[in-house]
């Protein structure tokens, strides 16, 4: 069997590559010693995509939102039953979940691997669609939309996405709303699974103490679809400028809730875009991580309390920074970030607290490779993003602060934006 | 391919003054741990308290007397975490410390261990105080933020119709207390009160200390010999949970609440020790009814009537509880409920087939296995097993659930009594807005 054997000593791990004859491409981590496997069947498709051209007829269509995920529910029913049961019975725990761009179906198992991986690669492969079954997934999809309607962190978050983009179906909810799923039938479903779930636009991904070739000899035996062509998605530009500025939104909550937030609008991809989130999460953690003087400022002020968090999320198609968190005051909490932002872009990040903090992310990094899952996480981001699992060890061992602070200066004096959640 | 063969268990190495020290064998993992537990009983006037703790230890030591000080250690050791907070198991409340790092491999072969471990014990032993107990300004503001905390229980609807669902049905026994104790007991603290608590913690808890990971034995002595060093003085008793209750009848329990989705709790009694031979059949039997995406609530509720997207059920091990839970339309209400009872019904008929009793099965022992994948969980299993006096091991466990029959099922069954059923009920301001 062909396939290529990339190791990296520092972190003591070994990644094994297999390019299939349909295109799609297979990732495998041997991890002795552990009991769990996790496999990932992904395709590189989710709730931002939600214009693009069928292959084949050239013909442009825009679909409702929330239907990436609406299928992804779907694909688990099949012609002879519930693939949740049928993995269930061999103990084992299926489950999957549609991002911004990316749709993954996993499982989870100690014993019989070779049975639930055949299982996965199988039922991803085959939709069973009907008028009756796509109706009755509506009543579930429907409370899974009104329990994130009550769940304050997720509402505050999309509207500040909300807030942040003008056009990009990044602010789009990913579950859709109760009317546009009332849209969706199953001719529609077909469209977009024939459409996205083709082997050039997928990967799986798999980590566990097995043996390569068992991993990839499955993959020979199980995967029969063929490739539909290239799949031709279609963002509208987004400008420059915010949304809007502040939104605010009254929920069942003790105390106001906020999340501020900047655009980044410059896109990269594959090392590169490793490298630009690299830097951010070092920048957005020396500004303000709990060893820095803002976050010490916030909650000394009564400002902030141990919710506090903050992101750099950077992605092929959108990027933001993001902090959030409750607070009895989110306009002057944002005031004061904003302040200690500004600065930053004009003093920068020191020598000192740069190579720290790299190396204080560099440990956390090697602290999630003791999880099957967000190895198989990982890979597969990666490879989306046209980058390498081991791309993410080589950024912290290659980044230099001229680098970061460069990248800083870029983002950190964009505009921000508010969203509030405030008690009822 | 089978699983390893080497058996994850967690040794006893040392006891000293009422401190356990156990050392977890496990050889796979790139991070080294050390948790440390002290156990109290859960009361109404020690929960805030026992709560407050970790929260001031958390805030510095001498030695880093701030969080700019403290957290740049943490950075400057790989990222090391030092994680601290209260939670209860049954009666006890237990206050937890957790530090973590990564390997001395992966660290330039720094001796990580001992660094941390100097760390935590100066949060512990040295806490930052001024002369009538912890420092004002700081307890002041974390009394606060304990309170704001408590508070913000209604942000969660899951947990909070929960834990709501657990006040109501235990009312007037301790395991009413939520794991952070109540707002009254936060505001009756000052900072003299809680450094007196935080000084019982210190001497009398009895206390229970894990290490895990690649440590030096060196290092392990260095830790055992230091650790609350001639701090310890005669050791609390602590109580056991009381698990028997009759009920005479159910107790109905409508909340309302500005919410789009109904959340309905139903709380049973078991009536079963986790120390007793039942407590296995319980666990298959909880498994069958609601533990997973092949239980008779999740095809009912959920695949059959698309009533709900969740539907399951959870034990409450050491206070013998188990709830069912699920998010619904207030219009389904009764509805959900009638199919939830009818569930259970089912169970106490025996109306249980070889399929779920097998998928059950295989279900809790890819639980078991996978539990020693995760450096925490392993710890927090055999810590759990010592407060219940339990001395299975993994495979001893998974052993004992495979032998249990359809009749033991059907016998624990019967002892399953409905106790509360609470539902969060949208107020219905919401209605029609989407």
């Amino acid at each position: 069997m062909n396939y290529n054997t990339i190791s990296n000593a520092k972190l003591g791990e070994t990644i094994y590559e297999y390019n299939h004859k349909s295109g799609l491409k297979v990732f495998f981590v041997r991890k002795a010693g552990y009991n769990k496997k996790t496999a990932m069947f992904g395709t590189n498709y989710g709730s931002m995509d939600n214009v693009f051209k069928v292959p084949g007829s050239g013909e442009e269509i825009r679909v409702p939102d929330g239907i990436a995920h609406f299928l992804e529910h779907k694909l688990f029913e099949q012609k002879d039953g519930n693939m949740l049961e049928k993995f269930s019975k061999l103990g084992s725990s299926p489950n999957a979940y549609t991002s911004f761009n990316q749709t993954v179906y996993y499982f989870s198992c100690t014993d019989l691997f070779e049975e639930n991986f055949r299982m996965l690669l199988d039922y991803v492969q085959n939709p069973w669609l009907t008028d009756e079954n796509v109706e009755k997934e509506k009543g579930i999809i429907s409370q899974e939309i009104r329990m994130y309607q009550d769940n304050a962190g997720w509402c505050v978050f999309f509207n500040l996405l909300d807030c942040l983009y003008i056009n990009s179906p990044v602010k789009l909810e990913i579950a859709g709303t109760i009317e546009s799923i009332s849209k969706i039938n199953k001719e529609l479903l077909y469209h977009c699974y024939n459409t996205f779930y083709t082997p050039s636009n997928m990967v799986v991904t798999v980590a566990g103490d097995c043996e390569p070739e068992t991993v990839f000899s499955i993959v020979d035996e199980m995967i029969k679809f063929k490739d539909n062509g290239m799949v031709e998605k279609k963002y509208p530009d987004e400008p420059k400028e915010i949304n809007k500025e502040y939104m605010e939104q009254m929920l069942a909550v003790s105390m106001p809730l906020f999340n501020m937030g900047i655009k980044d609008n410059v896109l990269v991809t594959g090392y590169d875009l490793i490298k630009r989130r690299t830097a951010l999460n070092i920048a957005v953690q020396f500004v303000s991580g709990r060893s820095s003087q803002l976050f010490n400022d916030l909650y000394s002020q009564g400002l902030i309390n141990e919710s506090f968090n903050s992101e750099a999320s950077v992605n092929a198609n959108y990027s933001y920074l993001a902090w959030g968190g409750q607070s009895v005051d989110p306009k002057k909490t944002c005031g004061i970030i904003s302040k200690y932002l500004k600065n930053m872009t004009q003093e920068g990040m020191q020598k000192d607290a740069f190579e720290r903090i790299r190396k204080s992310q560099k440990g956390s990094f090697i602290r999630s490779l003791n999880s099957m899952d967000s190895i198989a996480r990982l890979i597969m981001d990666s490879y989306f993003n046209n980058a390498s699992f081991f791309d993410i060890a080589r950024a912290y061992e290659e980044l230099d602060l001229d680098y970061t602070n460069q990248v800083v200066k870029e983002v950190f004096n964009n505009p921000w934006a508010l969203s509030v959640i405030n008690p009822q | 391919m089978e699983s390893s063969d080497i058996k994850t268990s967690a040794v006893k190495i040392a006891e000293r003054d009422g401190v356990n020290f156990y050392r977890v064998s496990s050889d796979k993992f790139k991070t080294s741990r050390a948790d440390v537990y002290f156990v109290d009983n859960l009361s109404q006037e020690r929960a805030s308290g026992n709560a407050l703790v970790p929260l001031m230890m958390k805030r510095g030591c001498e030695s880093y007397p701030d969080f700019i000080e403290l957290e740049t250690r943490l950075e400057e050791l790989y990222g090391a975490d030092i994680n601290a907070g209260a939670v209860k198991k049954g009666e006890n409340q237990i206050i937890g410390f957790h530090m973590s790092h990564i390997s001395d491999r992966y660290a330039n072969n720094e001796r990580l261990f001992d660094s941390c471990s100097d760390l935590l014990m100066c949060m512990l032993e040295k806490p930052l105080i001024d002369d009538s107990g912890f420092k004002k300004s700081l307890f002041r503001q974390e009394r606060d933020n304990l309170i704001a905390f408590i508070r913000s229980r209604i942000n969660d609807k899951i947990n909070f119709s929960l834990t709501r669902c657990i006040e109501e049905m235990c009312e007037g026994e301790p395991y009413a207390i939520p794991d952070d104790g109540t707002e009254e007991g936060a505001l009756l603290l000052d900072p003299k009160i809680s450094m007196d608590i935080y000084k019982e913690m210190i001497s009398t808890y009895p206390a229970y200390v894990y290490f895990s990971g690649d440590i030096d034995d060196k290092s392990i002595k260095r830790f055992i010999d230091n650790f609350l060093s001639g701090r310890r003085s005669s050791i609390k008793r602590i109580d056991s949970t009381n698990i028997k209750k009759s009920i005479t009848s159910v107790k109905k329990i409508n909340e309302k609440m500005d919410v789009n989705q109904g959340k309905l709790c139903m709380g049973f009694r078991t009536n079963i020790e986790p120390s007793s031979q039942d407590y296995y059949s319980l666990v298959v039997y909880n498994a069958i009814l609601g533990g997973s995406t092949h239980s008779k609530l999740f095809r009912n509720v959920r695949e059959k009537e698309s009533l709900a997207y969740y539907a399951q059920s959870v034990l409450e091990k050491y206070k013998g509880l188990m709830i069912i839970m699920s998010g619904i339309e207030a219009t389904d209400c009764i509805k959900a409920e009638d199919i939830m009872l009818a569930q259970v019904e089912e169970m106490k008929k025996g109306n249980i087939s070889k399929d779920d009793m097998e998928a059950s099965l295989k279900s809790l022992e890819t639980g078991m296995k996978s539990i020693q994948d995760s450096q925490g969980a392993i710890v927090d299993f055999f810590f759990s097993q010592n407060l219940t006096q339990n001395d299975d091991d993994f495979d001893s466990l998974i052993q004992k659930f495979k032998s249990v029959k359809i009749d033991d099922v059907v016998k624990v069954a019967q002892n399953v009594e409905l106790d509360t059923i609470y539902f969060l009920e949208p107020d219905g301001n919401k209605e029609g807005q989407i």
